[in-house]
């Protein structure tokens, strides 16, 4: 089971960087939770911190009082940390120096505007094939809402199914309803369980939400637990999205308890969205009385179809798109991501890279080549490429397989068929047993085997990582070429 | 670079082609060093002498920064890498300021120095050596591959020199490394051995004329008798006898000096001409074998000389154990729970009725016993090791062997916790459940001990093992 221990923690926040540095903040159509992600991240402490005007989020402003002139008399370190744990100067990035390198949209091509369109990032306003899951997520939010009571709902399916981009897209609908006066009034909590380095912090990602300032995870508990449980006038509604609920499981389940419980409480008026990857994670990980608390309010994602796949993409491209993609290497874009995993991101990642090979119309073939990049097997031609005595000492693995029957072999009986076909192929060097093990240990480098460490030399166990029937099809028909 | 070679050449005899070679890949600091060279062979060929004085000369000569660590000093990886630091620090200055956490930062200082270096027109280059290397393997995982590629992590003229007893197929890890340049150091052959222990000489002849510069005429008979000749006979002689079973130099040059001593005496006395080698061969050859039995024991020369009268080296051992049991004072009931443990130890539990219970009826003797009987020396189970059995098996044994009932007190049962202190005795498992009777104890002393313990408490203990009924 998945649990909190030894998760990456850092990579979703790195891709997040990596994205708005090469975009310009003003192509993305960001979405409220790549806005407040920014002010999430703790990362990136060391960058350059402008004290900030104006209490609002927007991004455009924070940016805008970046290139204002900083306090004349510079902070020393821990007055400037002070200020960050208060939550007085917000993290900004740093900005390109020739900020004209942005030519306006008339000198771009096509391929390059699809190419931005196409980009993961670049979530649309409306999801397409997802309007029933919408429709559903809308209606026990906005009752949630007018009834003014709290409650938990349940959202899984596979990666790259629309799930986060669904709920903030209904988040997005009902702020916008809000502003017209159209319902009452919410707040919106938003945490990542990848974002987080221990479950705990959970709690203070949520009072960094609330507040802005950052404490302790023990301090942040209290005033949280203080917050949900005393009942006080005019409080609003809050809607707390918890995404990756499967990292915020550890073994005592506290934190997910929490969670789940604050929502019973009458003074809390917290909804809670949880979202995650597997079906019945709560049946399988948590424990009988958190599970009884997140409820049987349950909304399952399935993966795409390939004409969903491709309706998503054609949406995507638009009007602009239609010239630079044929229709039919959208399909067969579709067709072969649906057949594997009907993850949308991967549709998307492969049309990005089927319009970076195509010079002006994605056509089958472009879209061929990007599907043989990122889907297809390495492995054989990385047996192609190995060495004459790697692949003797691959096909001599294969051999002690097929000999012992078991999966696991030593290397001294690897040796000894090694000698062997040696023997039969003419090899006139045969290399010794020193040599043999840097061959194996390259070949476990690149994990076409799987080998111990070499100290164990003679009796080090050694898998074969790849079908022997891989080993065959790459050395046989590369047989030829070599007698020629 | 040739002042390097000519500066160890006279030091380090038959080497070289190894310092020719090492000079060769790391002796000029002017050109690129290659990243990594393992350098290995067996203990006692000249690896870390070769290497420091080689960085020595590189540092005298060149502008070169060395370090020198030896692996097993570094328990954790912090240790070797402030180490380091320390010692290739460009300036002096910042003493004791150098810290470095993780590898990270470690590198990170080293490229700081990298850009310092650019200033300097006279670049500096840097010497690392890392003595009994196959400890990287067992440190942090990354410890090994960041050092065989720090050259290329750090930008900076650097070689590091892993010295090894082991080749470098030990070494690969289930990542793969990056390339390694690796050197043999062979063991010297015979002539070479005479050759290096040669060098002992004049440090030889001197020792002798101050000596015996009191006494008139032995100083005489040693100017006269003491020759580059004769002291190379001796050698030869001595290496007839020693080099099939040592060829350590250190060991040899070691007991070459002590034997010399014993070679020189008829010599002083008069008794014997100096040059009549067939007679000196015949006063000697008894001190060589029995100073061979002593090789790599490291006994001081009293220890030494007490022995020489022992003459084979059968008698020598005895001796050795006889000694041991000797200076072992152990309680009388002591005694014999250390014997009731060697019994359970080597006897199977099979046996234990026909042993040691008094009435057992009568034993049919069968076909099948007596092939078993008939046993040959490998399967003897005195040869095979020591067998594990339970502290009830032990005390059993302890009261059918004592003649006198004496009653089960603490004292007896401290007694068997003694013995395990004193390493006589050894837990094979269980050691946490020893009360409730699942701890297996194994003896952990040999046959002539206990055969020895069992003449002192007037107990033959032959009669009780299986093996040799």
């Amino acid at each position: 089971s998945r649990l909190a221990e030894g998760t990456p923690r850092r990579s979703i926040q790195l891709s997040n960087i990596v994205e708005q540095r090469v975009f310009q903040d003003d192509e993305i159509i960001s979405t409220p939770k790549r806005a407040r992600s920014k002010k999430t991240t703790t990362a990136e402490e060391d960058k350059e911190y402008t004290p900030k005007k104006t209490p609002t989020r927007s991004r455009r402003l924070s940016t805008a009082s970046a290139a204002a002139p900083a306090t004349p008399t510079p902070l020393t370190p821990s007055q400037k940390l002070k200020k960050i744990r208060a939550g007085e100067i917000s993290p900004t990035m740093e900005q390109r120096k020739t900020d004209t390198a942005n030519p306006d949209k008339g000198r771009k091509s096509q391929l390059q505007l699809a190419r931005e369109q196409l980009h993961v990032s670049v979530v649309p306003q409306s999801l397409p094939c997802r309007e029933k899951e919408f429709d559903n997520i809308y209606n026990f939010l906005e009752g949630k809402i007018q009834d003014q009571c709290g409650g938990c709902m349940y959202v899984s399916g596979v990666p790259g199914t629309g799930k986060t981009a669904t709920v903030s897209g209904v988040i997005r609908t009902l702020q916008g309803m809000t502003r017209q006066r159209k319902l009452p009034e919410f707040e919106f909590l938003e945490i990542n369980g990848m974002r987080l380095t221990e479950p705990r912090q959970a709690y203070v990602q949520i009072y960094k939400q609330l507040t802005g300032k950052t404490v302790s995870w023990e301090q942040a508990h209290t005033l949280l637990e203080k917050r949900f449980t005393t009942p006080a006038p005019r409080r609003i509604t809050t809607v707390l999205l918890v995404d990756e609920l499967d990292i915020l499981c550890n073994r005592r389940q506290d934190v997910v308890y929490n969670l789940l419980d604050w929502p019973t409480k009458s003074a809390a008026r917290l909804v809670v969205i949880t979202i995650a990857n597997t079906m019945d994670l709560p049946e399988r990980l948590l424990m009988g009385k958190v599970t009884s608390r997140l409820g049987l309010t349950r909304l399952t994602f399935q993966p795409y179809t390939h004409k969903q796949l491709q309706e998503i993409v054609s949406a995507r491209l638009g009007l602009a798109g239609s010239e630079a993609f044929k229709g039919e290497a959208v399909q067969l874009v579709a067709r072969k991501v649906a057949a594997v995993s009907g993850d949308a991101r991967r549709a998307l990642d492969i049309c990005r890279r089927a319009t970076e090979i195509a010079k002006d119309c994605v056509t089958m073939l472009h879209v061929q080549q990007a599907l043989a990049e990122m889907i297809a097997s390495a492995k054989v031609q990385a047996i192609k490429n190995c060495s004459r005595l790697e692949q003797i000492f691959l096909q001599a693995v294969a051999a002690e397989v097929t000999r012992t029957g078991v999966e696991e072999t030593t290397f001294m009986g690897v040796y000894q068929q090694l000698e062997t076909i040696a023997a039969i192929m003419g090899v006139s060097t045969l290399p010794p047993p020193g040599r043999a093990l840097r061959l194996c240990s390259k070949l476990g480098a690149e994990r076409l085997l799987i080998s111990e460490p070499s100290r164990h030399d003679l009796y080090q166990k050694i898998l074969l990582n790849v079908s022997t029937d891989d080993i065959h099809y790459a050395l046989r028909v590369e047989q030829p070429m070599t007698t020629t | 670079m040739e002042k390097i070679c000519s500066a160890l050449e006279p030091i380090f005899p038959c080497r070289e082609s190894a310092i020719n070679t090492l000079a060769e890949l790391i002796g000029d600091s002017r050109e690129a060093y290659p990243a990594a060279i393992h350098l290995f062979g067996h203990s006692g060929t000249g690896k870390t002498a070769l290497t420091k004085a080689f960085f020595k000369q590189c540092q005298r000569q060149q502008h070169v920064r060395i370090a020198q660590l030896n692996a097993i000093e570094c328990y954790t990886t912090k240790i070797l890498l402030e180490y380091v630091l320390d010692a290739l620090a460009p300036s002096q200055d910042e003493g004791d300021a150098v810290r470095a956490d993780n590898m990270l930062e470690f590198v990170e200082k080293l490229r700081q120095w990298h850009d310092q270096n650019d200033g300097d027109g006279d670049s500096q280059a840097f010497l690392i050596a890392v003595d009994n290397a196959e400890r990287l393997r067992d440190m942090d995982a990354n410890v090994l591959p960041v050092l065989l590629r720090l050259q290329q992590l750090t930008s900076l003229n650097l070689c590091v020199v892993l010295l090894s007893q082991l080749p470098f197929e030990k070494f690969y890890n289930k990542t793969g490394l990056s390339e390694v340049i690796s050197l043999h150091l062979p063991q010297y052959n015979k002539a070479e051995t005479q050759r290096i222990l040669s060098t002992d000489f004049a440090h030889t002849r001197n020792h002798y004329l101050d000596k015996f510069s009191g006494h008139h005429e032995r100083l005489e008979i040693c100017k006269e008798a003491l020759t580059e000749d004769f002291y190379g006979n001796y050698l030869n002689l001595f290496l007839s006898v020693f080099y099939k079973a040592c060829r350590d130099v250190p060991e040899l040059r070691l007991t070459a000096r002590k034997c010399f001593d014993i070679y020189m005496e008829p010599v002083l006395d008069g008794s014997v001409e100096a040059t009549d080698i067939s007679r000196l061969w015949r006063h000697i050859a008894g001190p060589l074998r029995s100073a061979l039995t002593q090789i790599y024991m490291r006994i001081d020369k009293h220890s030494f000389e007490a022995g020489d009268g022992g003459g084979g080296s059968s008698a020598l051992e005895d001796q050795s154990v006889r000694k041991l049991a000797q200076s072992l004072e152990l309680p009388y009931y002591g005694k014999y729970l250390l014997i009731a443990a060697f019994l359970a130890s080597y006897n199977s539990a099979k046996q234990d009725k026909r042993l040691f219970v008094k009435h057992h009826g009568k034993q049919r003797k069968r076909m099948q016993t007596v092939n078993a009987k008939a046993k040959t020396s490998d399967k003897m189970s005195t040869a095979l090791g020591p067998k594990s059995f339970s502290i009830d098996r032990l005390l059993a044994i302890f009261y059918a062997i004592l003649e006198e009932k004496v009653g089960l007190t603490c004292n007896l049962l401290s007694q068997i916790s003694t013995l395990v202190h004193l390493k006589l005795l050894s837990f094979v498992s269980g050691e946490q459940n020893i009360m409730d009777g699942s701890a297996r104890l194994q003896c952990t002393v040999g046959l002539e001990f206990v055969l020895y313990i069992g003449k002192v408490v007037g107990f033959n203990v032959r009669q009780y093992l299986c093996d040799f009924m």
